[in-house]
């Protein structure tokens, strides 16, 4: 388990260093100043050719590139180019409500999906079966911001129930708890099409094995059968899927905090990218793939602690 | 007597119940508080220092939390009064006298404002070691001249006409502690060391809120509201949600729905629309082909139906422009030299030797506007023979196109959608059309050494008159080159709540030290 989880690691290492380059690439590949921005139109071409000198934007990408690693070296991100600030404390500030709202995401997808999933396998065939099929296809397919704004006309704008914009007041539990219902509700809810289906198909297949037939033989009650017995092992593989959806969900955050005016790492990204704010791009993805690569590592050690398959082909 | 009787299940729903209702209170409450502005900004606050200010939502702030010797009056035309000073005067055309009013204290224990502070911001700007991009606010600054602890005379080297209107009121002449800036090193960020003004910067947390609070040490005017919260919010249309929602008290909404809010505001709320001073042209770039040919230029002209362009981008919320000057400034002109002919179009792109037409491009910033704009002169131009491609770009590749220092993608210019903003002086129009802004923002590459004269007299040009005449003969010339179709100066669109009344200057920009409770 040891050697599994050290070789897991340095590969981690290598996806965030090799991730990180290629974003370095991209982002220069494409055509636009930071310096022009940051300085407006009004500032002397000897001003900002001394700003470009002093951010080291006159150096060359592979340069600048190493200068990026070896900072990192450091704990280093580099400083925005439009106010200076450091990075790294740019990121920090908005990491939170960017996890905040995928853990709400999650909630909303755990709650909803799993049940749901488990209910269809247990009635497989009937009409509630088919309508999950149906609901599960259809959240899966509907786009995360068409799903935000519709519920911000219903509940916000149509409804007055729930906060149209923003994060809530700091330090205010309640205030920020409300502001989280809508978009986390539209971030999650194509997560809960994905968990009920998978939930359902190895609900089904878990269903057929030996000792969940034995279980029921011996007269368990079916509740005790399903959740005791057949939904640990079902769980597995939605682990998984939940590591590969917290990446997946820190990408798609960035159109509900767009829609619902929230800080946030995506809207951070969103922002720097238009205007070709390099250090702050490289900085938060860096850190995005890392906690990216980090959830889907945690979710393959999870699964590999809860399942003696794996613990024991590991030991082999 | 009935026995009380209670499920688990019933405790369970009772005690959700109360949850979801107590989450839901801080949202009645935040309704309901009296003196409190919450305004939104189209950007975040990055930098309150003045000397390096990025963007006009942190101009508003310095607004609030800074003093000037002057500042502007809200209202419909484009007035000054008393900020800081207690009295101002022009002794001659280089030297102006000032005395400040006693007792406007720092914040953070920094004391009493004092002339030696004016001296220290007026200067600081204009170093040329401090490489503020706000330098030319203040490039004929000589010096400050400290005659007592509330007095003192700012020397010109030259008399300078804009100095009254954009730069005395603007943030570039916000008067900043001279021991606190030293004391963080001489610049600073988005955290002032000391500030003094009628409100204090409370808190600011990153792309979430900025709070400013009313200063209780303030000796002047006392504003209405004890506190403002400002949330940047880029999208106008989230934020034109967020004051339907009741989230917001105040917001600019985008100009292609100023019409429809105007006709059918959400209720509780009222919409004011502003004339604005920004300018939208469609440029050709006079040294691409075929546009080198005056004859092609002139077509182009001769083919946009502008009010056509307009309703289709605007729907109707903008008029067309006579130049880059808006009206009620110097230098405004009544009408356009080259009006809507196509049959005069089709003839000169004949004489030009492209009587079957052409194709070329136009780029655009990818705003809904501007694509508006674009397809409305793609529909124009078609209708003559010109076979356009739109080309959208993001802000970051847009607003590098024409800059020979980015790369060589000025060369491929050749028709292009334009909006440039501007303070209410003509000269800040004229400032990017003259020869040596060629390659840097006059992308049109309209070269031309009697308008970059008539620029520099018109920064000097005293007389009201004389300078109004300078101004209209650079548009002429602008226009006579071919390389100019003045669109609009479009309108700004302000929607706020019935028990808000918004101070404004005269192009919609907020002062919100002046907002009331209506």
């Amino acid at each position: 388990m040891l050697v599994y989880t050290v070789k897991r690691l340095g590969l981690s290492v290598a996806i965030i260093l090799v991730a990180t380059a290629v974003l370095f690439v991209m982002v220069f590949a494409i055509p636009g100043d930071p310096v022009s921005v940051a300085l407006g139109p009004r500032a002397s071409p000897s001003v900002v050719e001394a700003f470009r000198e002093r951010m080291g934007l006159d150096q060359p990408l592979p340069i600048q590139m190493l200068r990026f690693y070896g900072n990192l070296l450091t704990g280093n991100l580099g400083h925005d180019v439009l106010s200076g600030r450091s990075v790294a404390t740019m990121v920090l500030e908005q990491l939170p409500y960017s996890l905040t709202l995928i853990a709400g995401a999650m909630v909303w997808s755990v709650a909803l999906g799993v049940p749901l999933g488990c209910y269809a396998a247990m009635r497989r065939g009937s009409a509630v079966d088919s309508i999950v099929g149906v609901l599960s296809v259809g959240t899966i397919a509907i786009p995360s911001f068409v799903v935000a704004i519709y519920l911000l006309l219903i509940f916000a704008i149509g409804l007055g129930w729930l906060p149209a914009i923003g994060a809530g007041r700091s330090g205010e539990f309640g205030d920020q708890l409300v502001h989280l219902i809508l978009p986390s509700l539209a971030v999650g809810l194509g997560w809960v099409g994905y968990l009920a289906r998978m939930v359902r198909s190895t609900m089904l297949e878990v269903m057929g094995e030996s000792h969940i037939r034995m279980a029921h033989a011996f007269g368990l009650p079916p509740r005790l059968v399903i959740f005791k017995y057949a939904l640990r092992i079902a769980i597995l593989p939605t682990l998984t899927l939940l590591g590969l959806g917290i990446g997946q969900m820190l990408s798609g955050t960035v159109f509900a905090e767009i829609v619902f005016a929230r800080p946030g790492v995506g809207q951070l990204v969103y922002d720097a990218v238009s205007v070709r704010n390099y250090p702050v791009v490289t900085g938060a993805v860096l850190v995005t793939t890392a906690f990216y690569v980090l959830a889907t590592l945690a979710a393959d050690l999870l699964v590999a602690s809860l399942d003696p398959r794996i613990r024991t082909s590991l030991r082999q | 007597m009935t026995r009380l009787s209670l499920t688990r299940r019933g405790l369970m729903a009772a005690t959700g119940t109360v949850g979801v209702a107590s989450l839901l209170a801080p949202r009645f409450a935040l309704s309901q508080e009296g003196s409190r502005l919450i305004a939104r900004s189209y950007s975040d606050l990055q930098v309150l220092d003045p000397a390096f200010r990025l963007s006009a939502p942190e101009g508003d702030i310095m607004e609030c939390i800074y003093t000037r010797l002057v500042h502007r009056v809200p209202g419909d035309s484009w007035e000054w009064e008393l900020d800081g000073a207690e009295s101002i005067n022009q002794i001659d055309d280089t030297h102006i006298e000032f005395a400040l009013r006693p007792g406007i204290m720092f914040t953070n224990g920094f004391g009493e404002m004092t002339a030696d502070d004016v001296k220290f911001s007026y200067e600081r700007v204009a170093d040329p070691a401090m490489e503020s991009p706000y330098a030319d606010d203040w490039a004929v600054l000589d010096h400050v001249e400290v005659t007592g602890k509330y007095t003192g005379v700012i020397i010109l080297k030259e008399p300078f006409v804009p100095l009254w209107t954009t730069t005395l009121p603007t943030p570039t002449s916000c008067i900043l502690s001279r021991a606190a800036v030293e004391s963080v090193g001489g610049r600073f960020e988005a955290v002032p060391p000391a500030t003094a003004g009628p409100y204090n910067l409370t808190s600011w947390e990153p792309r979430q809120m900025t709070v400013l609070t009313v200063n209780p040490d303030w000796t002047g005017r006392v504003p209405d509201y004890e506190e403002i919260h400002i949330l940047p919010i880029e999208d106008e249309r989230t934020a034109e949600l967020g004051l339907e929602a009741g989230d917001l008290d105040y917001t600019w909404v985008a100009v292609s729905s100023i019409k429809r809010l105007e006709e059918a505001p959400p209720e509780g709320t009222k919409l004011v629309r502003k004339p604005s001073l920004a300018y939208v042209w469609l440029g050709m770039n006079v040294e691409h082909p075929p546009f080198d040919d005056q004859r092609v230029r002139r077509a182009v002209q001769h083919a946009i139906d502008v009010p056509l362009v307009l309703d289709a981008a605007y729907f109707g919320a903008a008029d067309p422009a006579t130049g880059i000057i808006a009206p009620g400034l110097v230098g405004h002109r009544d009408a356009n030299l080259y009006g809507y002919d196509p049959d005069r179009a089709r003839e000169l792109l004949a004489e030009a030797g492209f009587a079957d037409g052409f194709d070329c491009t136009i780029d655009i910033l990818n705003k809904q506007e501007r694509l508006g704009v674009a397809q409305a002169v793609q529909a124009l131009l078609a209708e003559v023979g010109i076979r356009v491609t739109i080309q959208q770009r993001d802000s970051g590749t847009f607003w590098t196109l024409g800059s020979e220092e980015a790369g060589e993608a000025w060369r491929d210019i050749q028709l292009l959608v334009q909006r440039f903003s501007m303070e209410p002086d003509p000269s800040w129009a004229t400032a990017w059309f003259t020869p040596d802004q060629i390659g840097v923002w006059n992308w049109e590459r309209f070269n031309s050494e009697e308008f970059g004269e008539l620029h520099r007299q018109g920064l000097v040009e005293q007389d009201t008159e004389a300078r109004d005449g300078i101004y209209k003969r650079m548009q002429d010339l602008m226009e006579e080159s071919g390389a100019y179709v003045f669109l609009t100066h479009e309108s700004v669109g302000v929607l706020h709540r019935d028990g808000v009344e918004p101070a404004l200057w005269p192009n919609g920009t907020p002062q919100f030290t002046d907002f009331k409770k209506a």
